[in-house]
Order: C-alpha cells, then structure tokens, then sequence
C-alpha cells in the first residue's frame, strides 16, 4: 500500500470520528476500517487497480459527515420534530405577550418624563427588539438542551386527549356578548359627552363642574377618543359576523389597543381630569394612585386584546 | 416521472425491509462487509453509509449482538440475531405477509 492511499483511507475515517463523542470512537474506527478495507480487497481480487479502488469505495461511503450523522447518538438537529410544536407555541405566545409589554412600558415611562416623540418611538423600537432577541434566544436555548436530555429524563409532554379540543363559545353567549359590549359602548360615550353638565360637584355660580378637563373639548380630543371607542365597537361586530382572517384580527387588535393608549397617554399628563372638579372633590392627595390605576387598567387592556388577537388567528 | 420524488418514496418505502432483511439473514453470524454483499445479491440495495450505521442501532436495541472475530489477520465485528431480534423478525414478516395480501386484494378490487 502506497502513503498517499494508507492516508486518504486514515483521512476519511479521522473525518469521521472527529464528529462522534469520543466513546464511540474505538469500535467504529476498528470496524469501519475493516469494512473499507475490505472493499478495497474485493475490488482489487476483481482485478482494480489498489489506489483507485480506494477512491471508489471512499467515495460511495459519501460524506464523512453524513456517515458520523448516522453513528452518533445524539441528535443533529437544534430542536427535533417532537419537541417543535411545543416550541413554535411557547415562542409565539412569549413574543405576543412579552414584547407588547415591555414597548409599552418604555413608551409610557418616556412619555412620563416629557421625552421628545423621536425618542419615544427609538426607544420603544429599541426595547421591542431587544426583548424579541432575548425572549427568542433564552426559549431556543431550553429547547435545544431539553432536546439533548435522554427522554426518560425529560418533563412528560402532556399526553392529548380529546378534551382538549377547544370549544367553540356558543352563537347565543357570543350574541349576549355583543349585546352587553354595545349597551356599555353608548352609556360610556354618552355620560363623556354629558359630564360637562352633570356632575356631582358645583362652583359658586351653581354650574356644574364637569369631572374631565376642558382641554378635550378645547383640542376635540375626547372626540377621537369616542370614535375610537365606537371603532372598537365594530371591531366586536366583525369579530362575530366578520370573516375569519389574521389581518383582520391584527387591525382589530390595533383598534382595541388604541382607546387604552391614549387614556394612559390622557392620565399621564394630566390632561384627563378636571383640576377644579379635582380641587372641589377633595380629590387631589389621590390623584396619583387614580392615574396610576389608569395606567394599569389600560395596559390591562392592551395586554387581553393581544391575547384575543392571537386566540383569533390561531382558531381557525 | 421526476427522478428525485421516485428515489424519495422508494426509500421511504424500503426503509423497513433493510431491518427485516440483516435480522433474516444474520441469524447465522456475519460482519460488514459480506453482509452489504449478500444484501446486494439478495436485491436489497442499500448503501454502506446507512447499512454500517444501522447495524449499530439494532445492535444498541438488542436486536443484534456482536463479537470482533480476531483469529483471523483482519479483526472483524461479527453481528448475530438475538432471540429478540428473531422474535421481532417474525413480526415483520408476518406484517410484510398481511401488507402483500392486502395489496393484491386491493388490486383485484379496482
């Protein structure tokens, strides 16, 4: 046997034990060395030349790669087909709950210490991407190494039963549903519209202090927001006679998170609450604890529109 | 027909016969090489890179046992059907049987 073909043979099977765990190593070298060898004997008794017999038989095992693939005990893949649903479910779920969250907050947080709008939005850019980044690194990471735990070891995935088929609400609750969101939407838009004239709390003059300020009226703002509160509305009507599609689900979404924004947006600054009503209501120690209440009930808000958009585009 | 979808399906399609055939024929022991020969004799086509590997597999479920065989100048592994192999083996083909009838009958039907 010439140097140049012992090392091809020595190069093939060191390609293919570098990729094996190294308890692996000794049998399979020892018996793939005997198998290639004797190929190359069959080959040669049936009159080929030594050398080239060698190049054939190496190259009809293929890829060293592919071959070490088969030998190794251990997988090849990141995250394998059984553990991938459970994967793909946990990782949307984080991202839709976790970043919408976490925007949020900066967002509010900036608005509170009277930051640009620039910075506002870079911020908030900012802080999305770097939670997704995280939140998609840290569950790939668990999955790859839940996947590289022998399975007797692993967590039991829970077993499927038919129970666990989602219920469809019936037509009727859904319809009740509809009805009671309707009733709230015109008795809300209607006491905002007539709290300027109704109200608790009087001036000397006997008029009535309306309990939100004058500057919506002044800026028409409480008018965008009564429009967006009846848009919301008709997100709910489509919901349930509207066809089922994910960009409407998203737009509803949109819909249904805007009216809590700009509440927050509204309680932060201070633009919400009449200052006089606050004054003759004996209200102005706990006007922090109100907007802080405020703040939380729209993310409150916010955060179960997401939750009813995924559940939207995941029903089918 | 694409070339490509047909090899797709066959071996899909094979996979199982490969098993069936190493624990037939290695109920008299055997190593490697002369098994991938008589494999090829017998038309059962099978790569080295995928026979090699399998025999591990089988041998690490209990269907093989092995020995190295080193009287011989060469040492060799020699793989020998274990009674859970044979066990399994005629399983296999008593499924291979229900799967040939069933076949024919469906044939016969349309």
């Amino acid at each position: 046997m010439t140097t140049t073909s012992a090392t091809l043979t020595d190069r093939y099977i060191d390609a293919v034990l570098r990729r094996l765990p190294s308890h692996q190593r000794p049998d399979i070298e020892r018996e793939l060395r005997a198998s290639v060898a004797d190929a190359i004997d069959d080959r040669v008794e049936a009159g080929a030349d030594r050398v080239e017999a060698e190049r054939v038989v190496l190259t009809e095992l293929g890829d060293p790669a592919k071959l070490a693939a088969g030998y190794a005990d251990r997988p090849f893949y990141l995250i394998g087909p059984e553990l991938f649903q459970d994967y793909i479910r946990l990782l949307t779920t984080l991202v839709a709950v976790v970043v919408p969250i976490v925007s949020t907050v900066v967002a509010l947080t900036n608005v509170l210490q009277d930051d640009p709008i620039g910075t506002v939005i870079g911020a908030t850019i900012g802080a999305a991407l770097t939670t997704g980044v995280h939140v998609a690194f840290w569950t790939t990471l668990l999955f790859a190494v839940l996947e590289r735990i022998p399975a007797e070891h692993r967590p039991p995935s829970r077993q499927w039963t038919l129970a666990a088929l989602p219920v469809p609400p019936s037509r009727r609750v859904r319809y009740a549903e509809l009805v009671s969101v309707t009733v709230a939407v015109v008795l809300f838009s209607t006491a905002i519209l007539l709290s300027p004239v109704i109200s608790p709390e009087s001036d000397a003059a006997g008029n009535p202090i309306g309990i939100l300020s004058p500057w919506l009226w002044e800026t028409g703002i409480v008018y965008v927001f009564i429009g967006l509160v009846i848009l919301s509305l008709g997100n709910a009507f489509s919901r349930y006679y509207g066809p089922k599609r994910a960009w409407l689900a998203i737009v509803g979404a949109l819909v249904d998170i805007a009216p809590p924004i700009v509440l927050a947006w509204l309680a932060t600054n201070d633009h919400l609450l009449n200052p006089a009503f606050v004054e003759a209501a004996g209200w102005t120690p706990a006007m922090r604890w109100i907007e802080l209440g405020l703040v939380i009930s729209a993310g409150i808000s916010i955060l179960s529109a997401i939750v009813e958009a995924v559940r939207r585009i995941r029903t089918p | 027909m694409d070339d490509e979808l047909l090899s797709a399906h066959l071996q899909e399609l094979r996979r199982g016969t490969v098993v069936l055939a190493c624990l037939i024929i290695l109920r008299r022991p055997n190593y490697g090489y002369a098994l991938l020969d008589l494999l090829e004799h017998h038309g059962f086509a099978v790569d080295a890179n995928t026979l090699y590997p399998l025999l591990r597999r089988l041998e690490k479920q209990g269907l093989l046992t092995s020995d190295w065989n080193t009287e011989e100048s060469r040492p060799r592994k020699f793989y020998r059907t274990s009674d859970e192999g044979v066990a399994l083996a005629e399983a296999l083909e008593q499924d291979w049987t229900n799967l040939d009838t069933a076949f024919r009958t469906l044939k016969d039907e349309s």
